[in-house]
Parts: structure tokens; C-alpha cells; sequence
């Protein structure tokens, strides 16, 4: 399965705060959607999730290791829509720190203190990179 | 049967996601616009904007499994609700209120939370071009906290 480079325009989505979605599916063949706090650009071709309670997600990818990550951005009006494969976790390290440190900050800033700790960070890689742009509301100017 | 608690929740709830998967066991992302029970509180009809509708109805018609995770904000109340594909048709204008409600709702809070402008979160809600309706049969805590993860209905032993 080949990867599909991340555009530089995805990093500020990234960073932008809002929370993303995750859609997983055990070996079962049940989906599981959740919602996250953070999705983390590591390199042009991998991201990070965060998981801090969803159990459900972290057991489902390593049954069956595909997810799609749906990333929004209120201020462009659109949202990104990466199919990813799971590749392993970490628990330390500078992806780990850098990851912990800025759920402490969203965790700050909507009240969540001591609620959100990040246990992991899983290290997936993306194989497929879409953009849906919304079309602007019409407006009645007369 | 959704408990009329939770048929409470839905009615100040301000996002919705949507999941399936395809024959592969691939999963699939679909954003929802706005829902609905139903008055016997067996269903949900979830309403999808045409943007989100890719594999989803091929998905839907190969397995039938499909999941909607709905939030509040501020209070982060989730809960993801699991279910069977029951029907689907193109939405109607009877569709028009609860889309238009549930976007209203998400614009106000959302441009509080974020300092956005009102009309820039309206417009981040699109149109439903789809009304899927799903029998639930599973429906879980997701709200941060200890309680993540634990099943409502049914009941946990």
C-alpha cells in the first residue's frame, strides 16, 4: 500500500485546536467512532492520535490496523479526510512530550484540566489524503 | 429502546460523526448534519451532507453496521450509539427543521468556544442531501472520564 505525502497546508489544521474524529473497526467488522483531542503532524508521510480514554479505538487498530482520521477547519470551511494504518505506539520520546504538552494546554483551555492525560501516542501511517471544501451558503441580497 | 434520557440529549447535542465500513474492513468517516429519534425510540435518522456520502451507502448495503458518536459542548457529554442500517432516501424539506436546528445550535456554541463569527460556523455545517436511519442497538458512555467506554444499553452486567 503506498503512502501519501501530507501537504504543508494540513499543518496548521493540526494545530488549530479543534477536536478531530476517529473511525476504527474491530476484527469483528463492528466501526467505532470516537472523538479526540489532537491529531499530530510527525512527518510528511505519518501522524500521531492521542488516546487518553477510548480504549475501544487502541484494541480495534491493533485487530485491524486501518482507521480514517476526519480533521476539521471551521476558519477554511473544510475538513481533511486521511485514511491511515495503525504502526506502533510510544510512550516516551519527543513525539510522546511534545504531544503531551499540548493536551495539557487544549486541556487548559476548555476547562478539562486533570481529565485529559495522554497513556500513548499512536504513530499511524497515511495512505490516503482528501479535502472537502464546503460550498459558501447562499445569500438573498434582494 | 433509547432511553428518554438520552432522547433528551439529543435534543441539546451540537455534533455528530458518523461511521461505517467497508467489505475490506475499512473504516469510513461520515459528518452528520442533523438527527433525529424516532417516536418509539428504536431509530435514529442521521442526515448527511452529499460531501460526506462517499462509501457510505455501498458500505451500508454490504454489512449494514454503522456507528454515531453525538457530543454537547461545553459539558463534553458524548455517547456513541451502534446499530443496523435500516433505510435511507434523499432528505426532504420535512428534513429542514431538525437540520436547521441542530446547525443553529452547533453555530452558536461553537462561536462562543472558538471566537469564531456565527455565520462562519453555519457555513461548516452543509446541507443534508441524505436521510439514513439506523435501528440502535448498542449505546455507550464517551465523555471523558472514568466512565468512558462503559455500555448503557444494554445494560452492563
Amino acid at each position: 500500500m503506498e503512502t501519501t505525502p501530507l501537504p504543508d497546508e494540513i499543518k496548521p489544521v493540526m494545530e488549530n485546536g479543534v477536536p478531530a474524529d476517529v473511525v476504527s473497526c474491530s476484527a469483528g467488522g463492528i466501526p467505532n467512532t470516537t472523538i479526540i483531542s489532537q491529531v499530530y503532524y510527525v512527518d510528511r508521510e505519518r501522524v500521531a492520535l492521542s488516546f487518553q480514554f477510548f480504549n475501544k479505538t487502541v484494541k480495534n487498530v491493533r485487530e485491524n490496523p486501518n482507521a480514517c482520521v476526519l480533521l476539521n477547519d471551521p476558519n477554511g470551511c473544510a475538513t481533511w479526510i486521511l485514511q491511515v494504518r495503525y504502526e506502533h505506539s510510544e510512550t516516551e520520546g519527543p513525539v510522546f512530550d511534545r504531544m503531551d504538552m499540548q493536551i495539557e494546554a487544549i486541556a487548559s483551555a476548555t476547562g478539562m484540566t486533570g481529565i485529559f492525560k495522554l497513556k500513548a501516542a499512536d504513530i499511524y501511517r497515511v495512505y490516503s489524503v482528501r479535502k472537502v471544501t464546503f460550498k459558501p451558503e447562499s445569500t438573498d441580497q434582494n | 429502546m433509547i432511553p428518554e434520557v438520552i432522547v433528551l440529549f439529543l435534543d441539546r447535542a451540537i455534533v455528530a460523526i458518523g461511521g461505517t465500513r467497508d467489505k475490506s474492513l475499512v473504516p469510513h468517516v461520515h459528518r452528520v448534519s442533523g438527527w433525529r429519534c424516532s417516536p418509539d425510540r428504536k431509530t435514529i435518522t442521521c442526515l448527511i451532507p452529499e460531501e460526506f456520502t462517499s462509501d457510505l451507502m455501498s458500505s451500508l448495503e454490504d454489512n449494514g453496521q454503522f456507528a454515531l458518536t453525538v457530543c454537547e459542548v461545553p459539558s463534553h457529554e458524548t455517547y456513541q450509539f451502534k446499530g443496523d442500517y435500516v433505510s435511507s432516501r434523499p432528505s426532504n424539506a420535512g428534513d429542514v427543521t431538525d437540520f436547521e436546528r441542530c446547525r443553529q445550535r452547533f453555530a452558536e456554541r461553537v462561536a462562543s468556544l472558538f471566537g469564531l463569527p456565527e455565520e462562519a460556523c453555519r457555513a461548516f455545517v452543509p446541507e443534508p442531501s441524505i436521510a439514513m436511519t439506523f435501528q440502535v442497538r448498542e449505546i455507550f458512555v464517551q465523555t471523558p472520564g472514568p466512565a468512558a467506554g462503559r455500555r448503557l444499553v444494554p445494560r452492563e452486567e
